[in-house]
C-alpha cells in the first residue's frame, strides 16, 4: 500500500461510567490504505458501528487514537473536524436520510450548501455527478417519490458531490432487493477502482463483504482472525428494509467517501 | 453555509409547516397590531394636545392663584396659618381659597421677566334667561380663556361691551336654530348682590365657540369689562366696602423661556404659576398612563406569542432530528445550525410584525377617519390614531427582537444535538 488515509492505534470507546461502563472497543488497531476497500463486518453489538463512527470522526474515542494521513485527529477543533468530514469524507447511510421534500438536486447539494460553494457552481456539480450515475433525468424529482435503488443511488451521488477521499457506507445494501442491492455495490466498487476513493463499509452482507478487498472481523470489541462463529459466518441483513426516506427502522449504518 | 442560503432554508422551513407557522404568525400579529395601535393613539392625542397648545398661542401667559385648592385637598399638607386681610373665593364645589389681594397683584407686577398682570374676577351670577325667557344655570368662563379659542362662529367677545360667547353645546337650547344665527343674538344675566337684590344684564353673543379637550370653551365666556361690571355690582349693597379680590391673574412673560424662573419667584412670594403647558401636562401624564397600560397588553400578548413561537420550534427541532443529524455528520457546525433554527424565529416573528403593523396602521388610518366624522367630531383636528414611521419601524424590530430571542431555546437545543444519536432518532 502506497500511503496510509486512516490509522486507528489502540481504540478504546466505553459507553457510560464506572460500574455501569460499557466497552464497545477494547483496543483496534486498524491502517487503512488510500484506494483500499474494507469490509468491518460482525454481530450486531460488536462493534463495528462505533469503530466506523471514530474513524468517521463522528465521535471522540475513550482511549487511542485516529490519525488522519498521519496527522493525529485528537488536537483537531471541532472546526477542522467539521471541515474534514465535509470535504473529505462521504457518507452513505442504510435509511439514505434523504430529504423527503426537496428534489434529488437539493439532496446532492447539501454538502456543497454546508461548504459555503456558491448556488451556480454548486448546481453545476451537483449535475455532473448525477450524470455520471445516470440520475440526470431524476435532478427535480423529489426524493420521496424515488425508488429504493435510485434513493441509494441520489445518496452516493450526494457523498461525491464533495469529491471525497474516503467514502463510509453503512449498510449501504440493507435496505435494498439483492438485484438494485447489486446495482449499488458495482457502483461502489467502480467508484473505488476507477477514482481511487478509499472506501470502508460496515456490512452484514457476506457478499459485500466478500468483494472488499480486506474484511475486519470484530467480536466483543476486538479484531478478531476470522467468523466469529463458523456455524454462522454472517448475520443476515436487517430483513425490515426500506422505510421512509428519512424513516426507517434499522441500525445505522453508513459508508464513508475519501478525502482529497 | 452562506447567509443567503441559511435564510433561504429558514424561509423554506417556515414554510413547510403552514398550519403551524399560520397559528403562529397570527399570534404575534395580534400583539404587533396591538402594539401598533396603542402607540399609534399615543402620538395621536399627545400631538392634538401640542397643536391645542400652539392654537391658544399663549405660551407667554403664566396663569397665577394664590393656592391649589384641589392640590391641597389632595397633597395632605397641614393647615394654613389664617390670613385675616385674605379674602376666601368660594368655587361652588364645597372648596373655598385664597384670592389674590391688589397687594399680590402689584407684587407679580414687580416679578422680572413679567410684562403685565391681568387680575381677573371671580363672578357668580345667579342665572340666564335666554331669548325665549328660559332660565338656566350660568358659570361664567374666565375672559382671558378667550384668546386663541377656536371659533364655530362670530368671534370672541369685544372688550369694552356687553358681549359674551356661547359654547356650541347652548345654541339649540338658548332657542337659536344654528351657530351663525345665535351670533348677534341676546341673552340675559342675572346677578344678585351682597344686599341680596338682583339685576339683569342684557348680553350680546358674540360668538360660539368650539369644545376643545383643554375645557375652557364648556361655559360662556364674557368680555373684560363686561365681566368688570358684572363683579361690581356683585360686591355692591354690602355695609363695608369689600376688599379687591381676584380668583387669580394673567401675567404675561416677556419671554416663554422665563416661565421657570417666575414661577420660583412667585412660589417665593406664596403664589402659584402655572402654564397652560402645564395644566395640558395633566392630561398627558393620565393619557401617556393609559397609553403605557395598553402597550403593557399588548407585550403580553407578544410574550404569550413568544412561547407559541418557542413551542412551534421545539416540534420543528423534534421533526426534523434526523435532517440536523446529518447536516452535523456533513460538516455543519452547531452555531450555523442555532443560526437556522433562529432564523426561522426571526421569519415568523416579521411575518407577524409585518402584517400586524400593517394592519395597524392601515385600520387605526381608517378608524380615525371614522371617528373624527362620528363619535370624535366635537374635537376637531383630533387624529386619535397617528403613525410615525419610525415608530412602527422599531414595533417591527422589537418584535423580531422578541421572536428571536424566543427561538435561540429551540435553536440552542439543535445546535446542541450530537449527530449519531440525532441520526438514530426514530
Amino acid at each position: 500500500m502506497s500511503s496510509v488515509v486512516l490509522e486507528a492505534r489502540d481504540l478504546v470507546k466505553v459507553y457510560g461510567r464506572g460500574e455501569n461502563g460499557f466497552a464497545a472497543l477494547r483496543g483496534i488497531d486498524l491502517r487503512i490504505g488510500a484506494g483500499e476497500s474494507v469490509a468491518i463486518v460482525g454481530r450486531s453489538g460488536s462493534g463495528k458501528s462505533t469503530l466506523m463512527h471514530l474513524l468517521a470522526l463522528l465521535d471522540a474515542p475513550t482511549g487511542g487514537s485516529v490519525a488522519l494521513h498521519g496527522a493525529p485527529t485528537a488536537t483537531m477543533t471541532a472546526r477542522e473536524l467539521n471541515r474534514v468530514r465535509n470535504g473529505s469524507f462521504g457518507f452513505v447511510f442504510q435509511q439514505f436520510f434523504l430529504t423527503a421534500h426537496e428534489t434529488v438536486l437539493e439532496n446532492v447539494v447539501l454538502p456543497l450548501k454546508i461548504a459555503g460553494v456558491r448556488p451556480a457552481r454548486r448546481r453545476a456539480r451537483a449535475m455532473d455527478v448525477l450524470e455520471r450515475l445516470e440520475l440526470a433525468e431524476k435532478a427535480s424529482s423529489r426524493a420521496t417519490d424515488l425508488s429504493g435503488g435510485q434513493k441509494q443511488r441520489v445518496a452516493i451521488a450526494r457523498a461525491l458531490v464533495n469529491d471525497p477521499a474516503v467514502i463510509f457506507a453503512d449498510e449501504p445494501t440493507g435496505n435494498l432487493d439483492s438485484s438494485t442491492g447489486a446495482v449499488v455495490q458495482e457502483l461502489l466498487f467502480g467508484l473505488q477502482r476507477e477514482r481511487g476513493i478509499t472506501l470502508v463499509v460496515v456490512t452484514h452482507d457476506a457478499e459485500l463483504a466478500a468483494r472488499c478487498d480486506r474484511q475486519v472481523h470484530l467480536r466483543d470489541g476486538r479484531v478478531v482472525p476470522g467468523p466469529s462463529v463458523p456455524s454462522h459466518p454472517l448475520e443476515p441483513a436487517v430483513p425490515d428494509g426500506a422505510g421512509a426516506v428519512l424513516g426507517g427502522p434499522a441500525d445505522v449504518l453508513s459508508v464513508g467517501g475519501g478525502a482529497r | 453555509m452562506r447567509p443567503a442560503d441559511l435564510v433561504s432554508s429558514a424561509i423554506t422551513s417556515t414554510w413547510r409547516g403552514r398550519l403551524r407557522t399560520t397559528l403562529t404568525v397570527l399570534a404575534v400579529f395580534i400583539g404587533a397590531f396591538a402594539l401598533t395601535l396603542t402607540s399609534g393613539m399615543g402620538i395621536g392625542v399627545n400631538r392634538y394636545i401640542d397643536d391645542t397648545v400652539a392654537a391658544f398661542g399663549a405660551a407667554n401667559s403664566l396663569y397665577v392663584q394664590k393656592s391649589q385648592p384641589l392640590l391641597e385637598m389632595s397633597a395632605g399638607t397641614g393647615p394654613r396659618t389664617y390670613d385675616p386681610d385674605s379674602t376666601q373665593i368660594a368655587t361652588g364645589f364645597g372648596v373655598s381659597f385664597e384670592g389674590l389681594s391688589s397687594e399680590d397683584i402689584s407684587t407679580i407686577e414687580g416679578v422680572d421677566g413679567v410684562a403685565s398682570v391681568e387680575p381677573v374676577y371671580n363672578v357668580a351670577p345667579s342665572h340666564l334667561v335666554s331669548g325665549e325667557g328660559e332660565r338656566f344655570q350660568l358659570t361664567l368662563g374666565i375672559p382671558v380663556d378667550g384668546e386663541g379659542l377656536q371659533m364655530v362662529a362670530g368671534r370672541t367677545a369685544a372688550e369694552g361691551a356687553d358681549e359674551i360667547a356661547v359654547p356650541d353645546s347652548w345654541v339649540a337650547d338658548l332657542g337659536f336654530a344654528s351657530a351663525d344665527e345665535a351670533v348677534g343674538g341676546t341673552v340675559e344675566v342675572v346677578m344678585t348682590n351682597l344686599a341680596g337684590e338682583t339685576r339683569t344684564y342684557e348680553a350680546t353673543v358674540s360668538g360660539v365657540t368650539q369644545a376643545s379637550l383643554a375645557g375652557v370653551a364648556m361655559n360662556p365666556i364674557p368680555s373684560t369689562s363686561f365681566n368688570e361690571r358684572l363683579y361690581a355690582y356683585q360686591v355692591s349693597g354690602a355695609a363695608q366696602p369689600v376688599p379687591a379680590s381676584y380668583i387669580m391673574a394673567r401675567a404675561v412673560m416677556d419671554d416663554p423661556a422665563q416661565a421657570p424662573a417666575v414661577q420660583a419667584r412667585l412660589e417665593e412670594a406664596g403664589m402659584i404659576g402655572s402654564t397652560v403647558e402645564d395644566q395640558l401636562g395633566m392630561f398627558r401624564a393620565v393619557i401617556d398612563a393609559v397609553v403605557w397600560i395598553l402597550n403593557t397588553c399588548a407585550v403580553i400578548a407578544l410574550l404569550a406569542a413568544s412561547l407559541g413561537i418557542i413551542n412551534t420550534l421545539l416540534m420543528s427541532v423534534q421533526e426534523r432530528t434526523r435532517q440536523i443529524g446529518l447536516m452535523k455528520a456533513l460538516g455543519m457546525s452547531g452555531p450555523k445550525v442555532f443560526g437556522l433554527f433562529s432564523l426561522e424565529a426571526v421569519v415568523i416573528g416579521l411575518l407577524g410584525a409585518l402584517i400586524g403593523a400593517t394592519t395597524g396602521v392601515v385600520g387605526g388610518t381608517w378608524l380615525s377617519r371614522v371617528l373624527a366624522e362620528g363619535l370624535l367630531s366635537g374635537l376637531p383636528g383630533l387624529s386619535l390614531f397617528t403613525f410615525r414611521a419610525p415608530t412602527v419601524a422599531l414595533i417591527v424590530v422589537a418584535v423580531m427582537a422578541i421572536a428571536f430571542l424566543a427561538g435561540t431555546i429551540p435553536a440552542a437545543r439543535a445546535a446542541r444535538k450530537d449527530p449519531i444519536t440525532a441520526l438514530r432518532h426514530e
